[in-house]
């Protein structure tokens, strides 16, 4: 049976596609983007569709081959080594989660899972190496938001259904410990780093390690605030880092408005999405175990220097692309006051 | 003891691949594993099952005499780390399978762990595309192996899938790659 979370978050990835081929501007091949970004489509919607967890490996592996076939600037071998690697660990976490034996091999399937899909998203620590000039359809930074999603939601609920208690207890606190290692990394060095390129690639980073943290609470609040935070990376983070790709480099670099008000869209600053996502997360982190909401709410704070300098680098979007900045501003407001139908979409 | 051989088999197969450089020493390996492994889904998951693995394995390895480096180049200068690789993954799968883990299949367990870590392994180790794709195409097969472990009557389904999955990686030369 499909899953509703994976249906949606496909439907989001289609969304975010059309967005792309509307606002890029007119220097980039439409076509291109249509053809190879539908086919990313078709391939979650693959992961999604299989109905056994080898057959979402193999749809992995399926999708992973082409996206690093269709061209690049970085060596074939860097392309593969990420859903190559993902399938191996997904693969012997499953063979340990399957076969008779002591208990510490559901630990090992536990561990054999959760590092796969770090591996399989992109996450630390697997990040997959970018070029700042690497085309969009081939980029890492892209399969962060457009794969991973639906990849990360498939692999946690068929792990869940794989593992003993014991070990799905494990699985999710293995989930939260990799999130808060990269929600504490992508945070800092999304401020720090120096590129603009690898800054962009680290605030994504840093929005999946809410989403692992989400995903590893075995609360409700924290399912909801991972299908919420997808909703803002997929339809927030990528829609502005494609049109910061193609903003004019501004030789002084001045902070507008709007850019102000895209850093607090991408702070997760209220009234956008990422605030609903906080919110719930912490409230599952309180209803779990205290301490860690302390820990998360530190880490939040993180994201403020590291949003401002991306909301300065999409400096003063023009035509097409003012456009559609408003709209994904408009659509992450709606969603941060409103998330219901998000929710209810997943069923959550 | 037909499926320990076969297991034996494929592991050996997997092993040149591991050990191969050569468009020809590869398509060995994997014509080799692919045998030891159709045996293996035969008793494990049926007729179809192993017909799928057998048909993937051999339009993988025919494809891949197509494109590589010329010649066989198996343990070139250089491939020593690459054996003791070899031999280490069998004996800890070996451990792992016969003497850790519990139940029937022994063998099924074996090639499907043997295997998955092998391929794995030779795709982080490689920068040529035949020697990834070939990688690509027996661990595409393990993992539908795998999804035999632990159940009473598997379907043949991922084995079909997978069989595609390593027929058509086998004819992924690197022209193609630099067309796309």
């Amino acid at each position: 049976m499909l899953q509703p979370e994976a249906v949606e978050l496909v439907i989001l990835a289609a969304a975010a596609l059309a967005f792309a081929v509307a606002f890029s501007p007119p220097a980039a091949s439409r076509r291109e983007l249509l053809g190879k970004g539908g086919v990313g489509v078709v391939g979650a919607a693959a992961i999604a569709a299989v109905p056994t967890f080898e057959g979402t490996l193999l749809a992995l592996l399926a999708l992973g081959v082409l996206h690093s076939i269709i061209g690049g600037k970085r060596p074939l071998a860097v392309r593969l080594r990420g859903p190559v690697v993902a399938v191996t660990l997904l693969g012997l976490g499953a063979f340990f989660a399957r076969v008779q034996g002591p208990e510490v091999m559901e630990r090992f399937a536990a561990v054999g899972l959760v590092a796969g899909l770090a591996a399989g998203v992109g996450v630390l620590p697997y990040l997959h190496p970018i070029d700042p000039d690497e085309p969009l359809v081939s980029s890492p930074v892209v399969w962060l938001a457009f794969a991973g999603p639906v990849l990360a939601a498939v692999i946690v609920q068929r792990a869940q259904s794989l593992l003993p208690v014991d070990a799905a207890g494990a699985f999710g606190a293995m989930l939260i410990g990799l999130g808060l290692i990269n929600v504490v990394w992508g945070g800092a060095a999304a401020w720090l780093t120096e590129s603009e390129a690898v800054a962009w690639r680290y605030s994504f980073v840093a929005d999946w390690g809410l989403v692992l943290c989400g995903l590893g609470l075995i609360v409700a609040d924290g399912q909801r605030a991972a299908i919420v935070m997808l909703f803002s990376i997929v339809l927030g983070r990528l829609p502005l880092y494609l049109v910061a790709l193609h903003a004019p480099h501004e030789k002084v670099v001045t902070g507008r408005p709007v850019n102000l008000v895209v850093a607090a869209a991408l702070a997760g600053s209220a009234p956008f999405a990422g605030f609903a996502a906080r919110l719930l997360l912490l409230r599952a982190a309180t209803q779990l175990f205290w301490p860690l909401a302390i820990v998360l709410a530190a880490g939040m704070l993180l994201w403020l220097p590291g949003s401002l300098r991306l909301g300065r680098s999409l400096g003063l979007p023009k035509g097409r692309q003012a456009v559609g900045v408003a709209l994904v501003l408009a659509v992450n407001v709606a969603a941060g006051l409103y998330p219901l139908p998000i929710l209810l979409a997943a069923h959550l | 003891m037909v499926d320990a051989v076969a297991a034996f088999v494929a592991w050996l197969g997997a092993s040149v691949v591991v050990l191969a450089d050569g468009r020809r020493g590869l398509a060995l390996g994997a014509a080799i594993s692919v045998a030891g492994m159709a045996v293996v889904a035969l008793d494990a998951a049926g007729p179809e099952a192993a017909a799928s693995v057998a048909l993937g394995g051999v339009v993988a390895a025919a494809g891949r005499l197509r494109s590589g480096r010329g010649g066989w180049h198996i343990m070139p200068a250089g491939s020593t780390p690459r054996l003791v690789l070899c031999i280490a993954a069998a004996l800890l799968a070996l451990w792992i399978a016969a003497a850790l883990t519990t139940g029937p299949a022994a063998p099924l367990r074996f090639t499907a762990m043997v295997v998955i870590g092998l391929s794995g392994a030779r795709v982080l180790g490689a920068d040529e595309p035949p020697i990834l794709f070939t990688a690509i195409g027996l661990l595409a097969l393990a993992i539908a192996l795998a999804a035999g472990i632990g159940q009473i009557a598997p379907t043949p389904w991922p084995f079909l899938a997978a069989a595609v999955i390593a027929g058509l990686a086998g004819w992924i030369s690197p022209r193609t790659v630099a067309a796309a």
